[in-house]
Formats: C-alpha cells, structure tokens, sequence
C-alpha cells in the first residue's frame, strides 16, 4: 500500500469504518510515519471542533407551518400556469381575429391600419424594454434586500 | 409514490412531515442560509410531487430526494454567484452555532463559530456537502455512500481532502 492510500485511510481510521485487518495495518504504519501521526491530531482536533457545534434551532411555529405554506405555493403555482394558459390562449385568439377581421378587411381605412400596428409595435417594444430592466434590476440590485 | 402520483393529499403530508426537517438541515448545511434553505426544501417537495409518476417503484426515496436537494442548491448558489454583489452576507449568517455545553465564554463560543462557518462557506460545494454529512449530520459512510451514488473508498478519499482543505482554511489549525 502507497503513503497516499495511507493518509487516505486516516479519514476512515478517526471515524471508525475499517476493517480489524486495515486498522491495525494502518496503525502499524501510523508509528513510523510521524507526519501522518501530526495529520491524524488536527484531524481529531477538527472533529472535536465541529463535533462541538450544531445546527442553529428552527423556532417550532416555522414546522407547524410548513404544510400550510407548502401548500399555498403549491396552489399558487398550479393557479400561475392555468392564469399563463388562459392568457396565452386568449391572446392568439385575439391576435388571429385582428389580423382575419381588421388588417385583412379591405374595408377598413388603410391609415387605421397603420395606426394600430404602430401601437401595437410600441407597445410591444415598451414591454420588452420593461422586462430586460426589471430582470437586469433583480440581478444586479446590490440592495434589494434592504427594505424600503 | 403511487399515492402522491395519484394527486393524495394525505400522503403528500406523511411525505413531508417524514422528511422536511432533514430537507431544510440538509440545504441550510449547503447554502448556508436559513431563508433559503428553508425555500429549497420546500421547492424540493414540489418537484417530488410533480414528477412522483417518475419514481421507479422499489427504489429508495431518500437518494432520490436527496439529488434533487442538492441541485436545487447548486442553482441557488449559481444565482447567488452570478450576481455582482451578492446581496446575502454568508458571515452574518448564523446557520452553526458552537453547543452552550462546551466550557468557553459566549465569546469566544461566538468566534469560534463564525470562524468555522467562514471556512465551510469557502470549500467548494463537494468539499462542503461531505463535511456536512459527516460532521453534522453524523451519517456512516455507507449512509453517505448510497446518498451521492460513490462508491465507500471515494467517500473516504474525498472526506481526506475536504478536510484538510477544511483545517487549512482554520487559523486554530495553522
């Protein structure tokens, strides 16, 4: 066995998962290596460290909780994709009558045309530019989570 | 599975009163984080239910449950990354704290586990999530094997090197 599989078995050796047979042949080893023997103290000793330390407690109204608002976000993401569904199927139906009964109506005055797709254009690009900002905010605001 | 595949409530609610705590302690121990840790272990629960029809029958809950935790966290630390200045102070976060039990002043108890927690924060995720499931939740290797799909010896091997990455980033250490 290397000196590498050695140190490797220093970690298995503090908490207990060799064999007989690989303890003490790494125990054996262990006596004529004094640099593992100084690996094997200061990992004892941070064992001890965090063996010290535990988990910060949950106050026990947060677990009492938890169902419930597991649940709300449950239902609020099965009520988002009906809403996305809804508005997804109502605005090709939208957009399908505008073109079939306005802008491929001969009758409607050309101008009017015009009008509406130059809205509809501006609109469109103010929404873009809305988004790319709120998302470029939410990504790069150093301060949102300080409350205003 | 079958049950909670099938839209039951009752059985979602066993599901997460069986596993929420350990889901939030798994995460906190990641992330760092309470606020987020307790928002995965929540997303965690929702993916479960989403895809319960996946489940393979037979196969065990908790690896599965486990991956799906631990790549959650990744994204979340991916987020937190991506940002110019993450907006969460990691050293404010008081997610470990050293027992009341051991015989220093709150002082020096409060040092050494800010210090502690600096230097877990600093280990890349791996390094991190193998300190956390031995050090803190006390599993076996066995355990932790069956949870990371590893085999034993490369638990072994990487607990060797996180933790001397771990006690080197440790002043008491060096």
């Amino acid at each position: 066995m290397t000196e590498k599989n050695y140190k490797i078995m220093l970690s298995g050796y503090i908490d207990g998962e060799l064999s007989p047979e690989e303890n003490t042949e790494f125990e054996n080893y262990l006596k004529s290596d004094p640099e593992l023997q100084k690996e094997l103290e200061t990992f004892r000793k941070l064992k001890e460290v965090t063996g010290a330390m535990k988990y910060a407690d949950v106050p026990e109204v947060v677990w009492e909780n938890y169902w419930a608002s597991l649940y709300r976000k449950l239902e609020r993401g099965l009520g988002w994709i009906f809403l996305s569904i809804g508005v997804i199927i109502f605005v090709a139906f939208a957009c399908y009558h505008l073109v079939q009964d306005f802008f491929l109506d001969t009758g409607q005055p050309i101008i009017l045309k015009i009008a509406l797709a130059c809205g509809i254009l501006g609109v469109i690009i103010l929404m873009v530019s809305i988004i790319r900002e709120r998302v470029f905010a939410s990504t790069h605001d150093r301060y949102d989570e300080v409350q205003r | 599975m079958a049950k909670i595949a099938g839209g039951d409530k009752s059985a979602m609610r066993i599901l997460v009163d069986r596993y929420k705590e350990k889901a939030y302690y798994l995460a906190l121990g990641m992330v760092g984080n309470s606020d987020e840790a307790y928002d995965i272990s929540q997303d965690a629960f929702i993916r479960v239910f989403k895809s319960a029809g996946k489940f393979v029958p037979g196969s065990r809950f908790f690896p599965w449950f486990y991956s799906i935790i631990s790549n959650l966290c990744k994204d979340t630390l991916a987020r937190r990354m991506k940002k110019e200045a993450p907006n969460i102070n990691i050293d404010d976060c008081e997610f470990l704290l050293v027992d009341e039990a051991t015989p220093e002043s709150t002082v020096m108890r409060e040092e050494r586990a800010a210090e502690v927690r600096r230097a877990i924060m600093k280990l890349s995720f791996e390094d991190r999530e193998i300190i956390m499931l031995k050090h803190f939740r006390d599993m076996s290797y066995d355990e932790i094997a069956t949870l990371l799909k590893i085999p034993k010896g490369t638990v072994m091997s990487r607990l060797y090197y996180a933790r001397k990455k771990l006690a080197g980033l440790l002043d008491e250490f060096n």
